[in-house]
């Protein structure tokens, strides 16, 4: 090395694509959600559960000492900057030192978890992880888990930041308790949390109950697996929540939203409230979009071949239809007003027929059906008809990439959208290269390795997951199409 | 080829049931003081024919550090259960204290043992040699990684981010000054000859201060966090560490300012212990690699000797007198070598 040099001041961000040893790396757990979530109920059952395995848990506050093999240690969080004036670099001081000393032992532990505050932001946390190449090499983030109160999440999100920071960091989501609210909201939520987060495996809880080997040593930065759970954010976004594909005779059908029973006429109503008052513009304040198109068959494979149809028809001007009105197949889109109760309308089938019917949202959330026919085929589309702010972006595409290319744009990406780019993720087809180039970063913090080779005849495939705020697919596109090799 | 003019003799060692996190020397250099990981603390004597070693005590969950008086019949230790204790020669635990809920990590005596400083997040804590609170600074604006005395004992350094803070310490009178650095610091090492203070930063620079003027200088090029800083005796050479690279500085003449360092190359992987002999030229590091390394900068860009050891050296010490060195390991094992010169050469 012959790069020393004396200077005044002066600090450069450097960034490096260097391999990391994989082997014997302790993994790190990092659990987040608010107070009352069940992060606690979930700390208590993986220390009291019988697994065997050594395990240290770095707790938010001095806490008590736990039993057995468990070592329970209390962290005063203290979050700084490591780099003049860089905010998205922070760290958590206190980990380092703590995962320093716990290093200090002839055996190592099995897991690490570190449980944040309610109300932290994971960045810091996570970054720590990435500080320097030497605690890469002693640990690995392996998986970030956010707890959810189903009851109280889409209030906390619509009102606080702090909430949507922790699902989009999440690499596994346990909505927990789900008893305390309807299949419907549940739903609802999930769909929320998914247009935020693409990759995170979602589990629905009540008192934190999912089996331990789902939030330790999962390999969530596995990205393979990872895909291989939800690979529906790498597909293109539509207007449409919803296909299905119905076998109709001619005639008069009525279409239904709602119904009268009463737990969902309050689920409506709290619905619509919660809209109203947030100034969120859900479907259903100018309608819910729908279009009924002809099919050649009611099977999955004529319902790929209408979202095309399916795609031009939802870019026209909608047509308004009241409680009541009519629907007619063809190359229209529907604002069907759903506003209220029990809302039906007709539509007429002037042959018999296959008909694909494609819906802005899922018809779960408005109870849509038609009366006395069921869809025999159905599936649920990436919708990009999302308020949220934070948002997934996936890229796949096969063509190999320049080794260069990238590292100058995934750098130049770091530097100037690092602030908003929370988690990225990537699997990637380097000419010349043999390997698998996989990468995670959080923030401006980035680790990347050659990894397992390609399997000899297999396809080999980029595949990249941003997780942000105010992301723009089309930038991001762009960049990735610049380095191809 | 030339014939090295030193080498290291080893001179017994010991299997202890617990990862070495530090070793302190007894003021006589006989006697050794021993931090376990997983929260032992023992009592190493050594002579020519045999080194033999007792548990005196333990710290719950693990001990962090160990620190022995300085001209004293005494040394402290500190663990994860946040105490810290005071033992006897003898190996008899005869105070303690829980001064934080925090650990304490750090604990360093002034060179003429009459007081001790410690810290335990962002508190730093003077103690008397019978352990009695002397005084308890305002808490920090963040933790304190590392402390360091001035040979005379009256300005203590601590590291932090974003600097070094150094209190005077004239009791009752505490005056406070801070050298500012936009980095995690990470080590803190006044020279014996009081004209420097330097530290090593998270962000891989070494940084140092004139002490006269407050004039600071940053040498960068290090490829990972320095963590590790020690002066020569003669104040002539700093040593410092990141990755694999020995890397020291020469402060004769004008300064290190605009020169290059001295580069000691051998060892293979991660350096994690560097020291100075007291009141001498050598240096020893030990490294990831398992191997413990000679050196005398300024002679030699290469090591004079090296020895293997049984798996990751863990700690070294010189003994008090400048002879012998310790080494600890993960695995427990304790070392125990000579520094022996050859004539001739």
């Amino acid at each position: 090395m012959s790069g020393f040099e004396i200077a005044g001041f002066g600090h450069a961000l450097r960034y490096h694509v260097t391999p990391m040893a994989t082997t014997d790396r302790v993994p790190v757990t990092v659990l987040t959600g608010f107070l009352g979530s069940g992060k606690t109920t979930l700390l208590n059952r993986i220390l009291s559960e019988n697994h065997g395995k050594r395990i240290a848990v770095i707790e938010n506050e001095f806490g008590e000492v736990g039993v057995d093999h468990q070592l329970v240690i209390g962290a005063e969080e203290e979050i700084f900057e490591t780099n003049n004036g860089c905010i998205c670099c922070t760290v958590r001081g206190d980990l380092l030192r703590i995962l320093g000393q716990l290093l200090k032992r002839r055996d190592k532990f099995d897991y690490i978890i570190v449980e944040t505050t309610g109300m932290a932001d994971p960045g810091p946390v996570a970054q720590t992880f990435f500080l320097d190449d030497d605690f890469k090499r002693q640990f690995l983030l392996d998986v970030i888990v956010t707890v959810i109160d189903a009851r109280h999440i889409e209030k906390h999100l619509d009102e606080m930041k702090e909430p949507g920071e922790q699902v989009a960091f999440a690499d596994v989501i346990l909505l927990n308790k789900t008893d305390l609210v309807t299949e419907s909201e549940l739903e609802r939520i999930e769909r929320r949390i998914r247009a935020m987060n693409g990759t995170a495996k979602i589990f629905r809880t009540q008192n934190a109950n999912v089996p331990i080997d789902r939030v330790l040593d999962v390999g969530a930065f596995d990205l393979q697996r990872a895909l291989a759970v939800d690979g529906s954010f790498l597909e293109p976004e539509y207007l449409f929540e919803w296909g299905g594909m119905y076998e109709l005779l001619a005639g008069r059908f009525t279409l239904r939203t709602g119904s009268e029973a009463h737990a969902h006429h309050d689920h409506h109503h709290e619905h619509d409230h919660d809209h109203d008052h947030h100034g969120h513009d859900h479907a259903h304040a100018g309608g819910l979009g729908l279009v009924m198109l002809a099919a050649s068959a009611a099977d999955a494979v004529a319902l790929d071949a209408s979202i095309e149809p399916a795609v031009r028809a939802f870019a026209e001007e909608a047509k308004t239809v009241a409680c009541g009105g009519h629907i007619v197949p063809g190359n229209t889109r529907y604002a069907i007003d759903v506003d209220h109760d029990g809302s039906h309308f007709d539509i007429e089938v002037s042959k018999a027929g296959a008909y694909a019917v494609f819906c802005e949202h899922a018809p779960a959330e408005f109870d849509l059906r038609i009366d006395g026919v069921r869809p025999a085929a159905q599936r649920a589309f990436a919708s990009h008809h999302h308020d949220e702010e934070i948002s997934s972006i996936g890229i796949s595409d096969p063509r190999p990439l320049d080794a260069k290319k990238v590292n100058d744009w995934l750098s130049y990406l770091l530097q100037s959208r690092g602030a908003d780019i929370f988690r990225m993720k990537g699997v990637l087809s380097l000419e010349g290269e043999d390997r698998r180039y996989v990468f995670h970063g959080v923030h401006m913090m980035f680790d990347g390795q050659l990894e397992r080779p390609w399997p000899s005849g297999a396809m080999r495939r980029n595949t990249l997951v941003f997780i942000g705020r105010k992301l723009d697919r089309q930038e991001l596109e762009a960049g990735f199409h610049s380095c191809t090799a | 080829m030339k014939q090295p003019t030193a080498i290291l003799e080893p001179r017994g060692s010991v299997a202890l049931d617990d990862y070495v996190v530090e070793v302190s020397w007894s003021a006589d250099s006989r006697r050794l003081a021993v931090a376990g990981g997983e929260g032992k603390v023992f009592l190493l004597s050594h002579d020519a024919s045999a080194m033999t070693a007792r548990t005196v005590g333990e710290h719950g969950m693990g001990a962090i550090t160990v620190a022995w008086q300085p001209r004293g019949e005494a040394f402290v230790t500190s663990g994860q259960d946040s105490r810290i204790a005071l033992y006897d020669a003898a190996g008899n635990r005869v105070s303690e204290q829980r001064p934080a809920m925090a650990w304490t990590t750090t604990m360093v005596w002034t060179s003429d043992g009459k007081r001790l400083a410690t810290a335990a997040g962002k508190q730093i804590t003077l103690w008397s040699p019978s352990l009695e609170k002397e005084h308890v600074f305002a808490p920090l604006s963040s933790t304190v990684v590392a402390l360091g005395w001035d040979k005379p004992g009256r300005d203590l350094g601590a590291a932090i981010n974003g600097g070094l803070v150094v209190h005077r310490v004239e009791p009752p009178r505490f005056q406070m000054r801070h050298y500012k650095w936009t980095a995690p610091c990470l080590a803190v090492a006044f020279s014996p000859n009081a004209r420097y203070l330097a530290t090593g930063t998270q962000d891989g620079s070494v940084h140092f201060w004139h002490l006269s003027t407050g004039r600071d200088s940053q040498m960068r090029g290090y490829p990972s966090k320095v963590e590790h800083v020690s002066w020569s005796g003669d104040s002539r050479y700093l040593a410092t560490a990141a990755d694999d690279q020995v890397v020291v500085w020469d402060f004769s003449g004008k300064g290190p300012e605009g020169s290059r360092p001295l580069q000691l190359r051998g060892h293979t992987d991660r350096i994690e212990c560097v020291a100075f002999q007291p009141a001498g030229n050598h240096l020893v590091t030990g490294g990831r690699d398992w191997r413990v390394s000679l050196w005398l900068p300024g002679k030699s860009s290469a090591a004079l000797d090296a020895q293997l050891t049984d798996s990751e050296p863990t700690c070294l010490r010189w003994s008090p007198d400048g002879r012998f060195i310790a080494v600890g390991e993960r695995n427990g094992k304790l070392s125990v070598f000579e520094l022996v010169r050859i004539a001739g050469g």
